[in-house]
């Protein structure tokens, strides 16, 4: 056996590093600009620790437990307006991610609605609300609804596009073999494929849904949202605390059984895994393509 | 199946009735469709000559964002290494973080703003805040669960040769998540200018502030081309993140 020679010189030269350095300059100095730019003042941020504290003290040692009665019916009608924004989005999401799919629609075509389902995505449910519906369906809960809907069939419709453009050929093959006619097809053959992980989009954008709704209301759209808008302004902060309280309770209490029937619709009964957690990785929920 | 289905056409029934729910009527919502057809119109004619005024406030847009997602991730790396089965230092931390986690992550981000406006009135600071929040639910969250995903073999390594807990973390399961880490904390930007752009509607500083003193005056024009330059400014940044996400995983 012969002995090979190590020798420093026959080590690997050490991959060159100079690009990610260069991007972490670049980010570095993007993050000092914002830093040095905005306008906060030294003083105020001093402050903030004892504020926030004060603030935290008025909001929960103790809230007004009292205040539940005007707190949980307006909670309700937040829950109220997601339901009906999320199925406004599910259904009109469910056509255009039909004509998003290329296995389905024609290339233009799909190109063409994944492109609309884009910029759906970047006007915020707040902004349409403002802008669009309160205008249209005036101040309170279906305006928020409205604006729920519409901007939850940008990321709904591309959901749905790319489950159809996973499914299995077979059965359609199998539909189009015994003569059926396109829709006849999408019915049978395409429909049954994709229902079950459509219907745990619908339900996990209802919980994203839920959160949107919450806040509507501090530009007018009802539910809790105007409740801790109005009990702020008149710095009534043990009733906003009691306000926030109820936010959170219902939102997690709607989490779980939201995630309990979606694991159920995915896996069948008796599943253990939270599936569809993965769905918020956000390659999944909200890159377009 | 059907009794799904029957479940969810009570709950429609109920959250559209006028007497228990919100009175969602959309026979009555199309015949008032042309009710908002002023404010549309102008909406939908924007006054570019505003513009010189929203180039300031747009950049402050971007640097709240910058400054949140910093803040934000940063505080997010060691509080998903609790919140994670694989690498919580002790039971009762990891219960007591992943708590925590959930009731920041179930309150809104405009929510946030609303709380922080009131506390130390209006202006940036009161924005970057509600963002830090918002961004410590999403980043721990997605870090948290991508730690629970991590090969344990580098892991076992590590305890093996007698690692302290930090010491491992650092060494077998940093590495092996820093590419995501990177990923997630520019998806959390991504989201913070969108949110950014909308918080200011409370007095949080950014456009959002300037969209809502236009609409206070009914300058409908001007509030066109806010909407305009936020959905531009949306998917730009969108555009980049996501080319850059892609060549990071």
């Amino acid at each position: 056996m012969t002995a090979i020679a190590v020798t420093a010189s026959a080590r690997p030269a050490r991959p060159s590093h100079a690009k990610r350095n260069i991007a972490a300059l670049a980010v570095l100095a993007l993050i000092v600009w914002a830093l040095v730019s905005v306008d906060v003042e030294l003083d105020r941020l001093i402050n903030l620790p004892g504020r926030l504290w004060s603030l935290f003290q008025r909001m929960f040692l103790p809230p007004d437990w009292a205040y539940i009665e005007i707190a949980a019916p307006a909670m309700v009608a937040s829950i109220q307006m997601a339901w009906i924004g999320t199925l406004i989005g599910a259904t009109l999401s469910l056509p255009l991610g039909f004509f998003g799919a290329k296995n389905i629609s024609s290339g233009p075509v799909s190109n063409f609605v994944r492109l609309i389902l884009n910029a759906i995505r970047a006007f915020p449910e707040v902004v349409l609300a403002v802008v669009v519906f309160v205008p249209i369906a005036g101040l309170g809960p279906v305006a928020g609804a409205l604006a729920i809907g519409i901007h939850s069939i940008g990321t709904l419709g591309k959901l749905t596009a790319e489950a159809v453009e996973s499914i299995d050929p077979g059965p359609v093959e199998a539909a189009r073999a015994t003569g059926a006619r396109s829709l006849q097809v999408q019915r049978w053959g395409v429909l049954p494929q994709v229902l079950p992980e459509i219907v745990a989009f619908w339900l996990y954008r209802f919980e994203i849904n839920l959160r949107a709704a919450a806040v509507l209301g501090i530009v007018g759209a009802g539910g809790i949202g105007a409740v801790l808008s109005n009990t702020l302004n008149y710095n009534r902060y043990d009733k906003a605390g009691l306000a926030i309280i109820v936010v959170v309770v219902a939102t997690i209490a709607i989490d779980q059984i939201s995630g309990t029937i979606r694991r159920r619709i995915i896996e069948g009964a008796g599943a253990k895994r939270p599936v569809g957690d993965e769905l918020e990785q956000p390659e999944l929920v909200e890159a377009p393509r | 199946m059907p009794a799904g289905l029957l479940g969810a056409l009570l709950l429609t029934l109920w959250a559209a009735s006028s007497q228990f729910g919100i009175d969602f009527d959309p026979v009555r919502l199309f015949a008032d469709l042309g009710r908002g057809r002023e404010i549309l119109a102008e909406v939908f004619q924007p006054h570019f000559a505003f513009f010189g005024r929203t180039v300031e406030p747009m950049l402050e847009t971007i640097q709240m964002a910058i400054i949140a997602a910093t803040i934000g991730c940063a505080i997010a790396l060691p509080a998903a290494f609790v919140a994670s089965r694989v690498t919580a230092p002790g039971r009762i931390s990891f219960a007591l973080s992943r708590g925590l986690l959930s009731v920041i992550r179930s309150l809104p981000d405009l929510l946030y703003a609303l709380v922080f406006v009131t506390a130390l009135s209006v202006g940036p600071l009161a924005g970057i805040l509600a963002l830090i929040f918002f961004n410590i639910g999403v980043a721990a969250k997605l870090l948290s669960e991508t730690v629970d995903a991590v090969d344990r073999g580098p892991l076992e390594a590590a305890n093996a040769s007698g690692a302290a807990h930090v010491e491992v973390v650092r060494t077998a399961v940093l590495p092996q998540v820093l590419p995501n880490y990177v990923a997630y904390s520019l998806y959390v930007f991504e989201l913070n200018i969108r949110a950014s752009a909308v918080i200011g509607i409370t007095g949080a500083g950014g456009i959002g502030n300037t969209l809502n003193a236009q609409m206070g005056f009914f300058n409908y024009e001007n509030v066109g081309l806010i909407v305009l330059e936020i959905f531009f400014l949306v998917l730009a940044i969108e555009l980049v993140s996501i080319a850059l996400r892609r060549r990071l995983t």
